[in-house]
């Protein structure tokens, strides 16, 4: 194990893990409910990083990405059934992420957001075009590290720790009217959603495959997942705590992208705002981008085409066509003028319908000693694979009635 | 595996990717071609790749969509061309020898050859 390439690693999966619906649902759920929902994005985290090593384990020792397992384990016609919704999901969230790029870079310099989601969407096409796979992944990642200026704002208005500590333990805050406990509920599964998206699976099995991953990577592996994932999680819980200060006693709703930034901008005014708008942007850019990605990889590896940014891209002709195909798609959907923020409530809503389907097969997968030999799931993992798998199915059951209860949240 | 050995056929080949000796991916095994009857052996004569093969597998509105998205085209693969099976299918030629490469030669004239690292 190389210590840089595994530093390095970590800090691309810390500077890569908040994206556009993490950002607006921390912040709304910090001014609505307080500390009450930091619990949900710990064990959303924990969810995520259960899968993630699996998906990489599995694509370092029986070489398979998520989606040709999918299309082995479901058949062909449910396997489509995934496959559709999957791309459905995938291209509103990618929707949703250029238009939230689009939109810091309307507040950072004041031009147009139709220009500039254009002009984003051929710069984010170019730099695919261009880059190899590992430096696509390192250079959105790493830039993505400007967010962590949220974790060092939450340290700088010195928040109530023991509360904040006491947001980790589950709970339903008292005194709920029956309309506020729906709208919590509905915050519940949103959170899930937006931190265990699909997109994020598949770009991370996919990426496994894309460097080559080996059983000698499983450390790697492991370590990228926990370390990676856990400490990015860190930052979207810093967004809704500063949130749960500021915000919420003032009753302020931040439902769009830049009153997130605001909360960097309070103790460390216009340099603190500036840096909290370039994080926002290099991480909102490397989900379009990876969300772009996952759904190209999604439909190569169900038709067993040639995939990958390993190669050239001419030497993948149809997995390139559909990545640029599929990044034009996205931007047609936000020249539309439909809001970002609706497009993030029907990201998250699709997302958590196509969560069971997409993990029951990597569970089947990992725990089938045939292809993983000696690296099958341990019991650890089996058992929170297969709680977090009911967790999944309880929500996705969940989100459709919650979402249209509560008018996707806002009461 | 061994292809000439038993082999359960919908747990253990069908809709597995195909990989050829370049290490390329090639297709998927959308059907089979078996031979035998009654009271004789079944044998696997074939792989069946391609949009084609999946008409006995969907129902008719969801063939006739696939059909006009990507075609029917069927290439066959026969069950002498694959070397191995385990989570992939390993055939003993590059996909040009059995026509598995056709439509990805019909895409890369769209794309140009340049500006990539």
């Amino acid at each position: 194990m190389n210590p840089l390439e595994l530093t390095l690693g970590i800090m691309t999966a810390v500077g890569g893990f908040v994206d556009i619906s993490e950002l607006v649902f921390a912040a709304k759920a910090g001014s609505t409910f307080g500390y009450a929902l930091i619990w949900v994005f710990a064990f959303s985290t924990v969810g995520i990083i259960v899968f993630s090593e699996m998906s990489g384990r599995v694509a370092a020792v029986a070489k398979q990405p998520v989606f040709n397992l999918m299309r082995h384990r479901l058949g062909l016609k449910l396997g489509l059934v995934t496959l559709a919704a999957s791309i459905i999901s995938n291209l509103i969230t990618c929707a949703a992420e250029v238009g939230g790029v689009a939109l810091v870079l309307n507040y950072l310099t004041g031009a147009p957001y139709m220009l500039m989601a254009v002009a984003m969407t051929a710069a984010m096409i170019v730099s695919i075009w261009v880059l190899p796979f590992k430096w696509i992944e390192r250079a959105y990642g790493l830039l993505g590290l400007f967010m962590v200026v949220f974790a060092v704002a939450l340290v700088a208005i010195h928040p109530p720790w023991g509360q904040l500590a006491g947001g980790l333990v589950p709970q339903i805050p008292h005194g709920l009217s029956t309309k506020e406990m729906l709208t919590f509920g509905y915050f519940v599964v949103a959170i899930i959603s937006a931190v265990m998206f699909p997109y994020e699976v598949y770009f991370y099995s996919s990426g496994g495959i894309e460097e080559g991953w080996s059983p000698k990577d499983l450390l790697t592996n492991r370590m990228t997942a926990i370390l990676g994932m856990g400490l990015g999680s860190l930052l979207a819980i810093s967004i809704l705590a500063s949130s749960a200060q500021l915000f919420g006693p003032i009753n302020v709703d931040p439902s769009i992208p830049g009153s997130a930034a605001l909360e960097a901008a309070i103790p460390f005014g216009k340099w603190g705002l500036i840096i909290a708008l370039l994080g926002m942007f290099f991480a909102i850019a490397g989900a379009a981008v990876e969300t772009c990605m996952a759904n190209a990889y999604s439909i190569a590896q169900f038709f067993g085409w040639l995939w990958g940014r390993h190669k050239k891209p001419w030497e993948a002709p149809r997995f390139t066509i559909t990545w640029i195909v599929l990044f034009l798609l996205a931007l047609a959907i936000v020249l539309t003028g439909i809001d970002v923020m609706t497009l993030v409530e029907f990201a998250i809503l699709f997302s958590i319908l196509v969560l069971p389907l997409t993990y029951l097969p990597l569970l089947l997968l990992s725990g089938d000693r045939q292809y993983m030999r000696e690296h099958v799931n341990g019991p650890v993992a089996k058992v929170l694979g297969w709680f977090y798998f009911a967790v999944i199915c309880a929500a996705a059951i969940a989100a459709v009635p919650l979402y249209l209860l509560t008018s996707g949240g806002n009461g | 595996m061994k292809p000439d050995g038993k082999i359960n056929l919908v747990a253990e080949l069908l809709d597995l990717p195909l990989l050829d000796t370049e290490g390329k991916y090639c297709g998927i095994v959308d059907d089979l071609e078996l031979s035998g009857g009654p009271g004789k052996d079944l044998r696997l004569d074939a792989l069946l790749v391609g949009p084609g093969a999946y008409r006995g597998r969907l129902p008719k509105w969801a063939m006739w969509i696939a059909k006009a998205i990507a075609g029917d085209r069927i290439t066959r693969v026969p069950i002498d061309k694959v070397r191995t099976i385990d989570s992939v299918v390993h055939l003993r030629c590059p996909a040009g020898d059995l026509g598995l490469d056709k439509s990805e030669r019909g895409a890369v004239s769209w794309i140009p050859k340049k500006g990539a690292l």
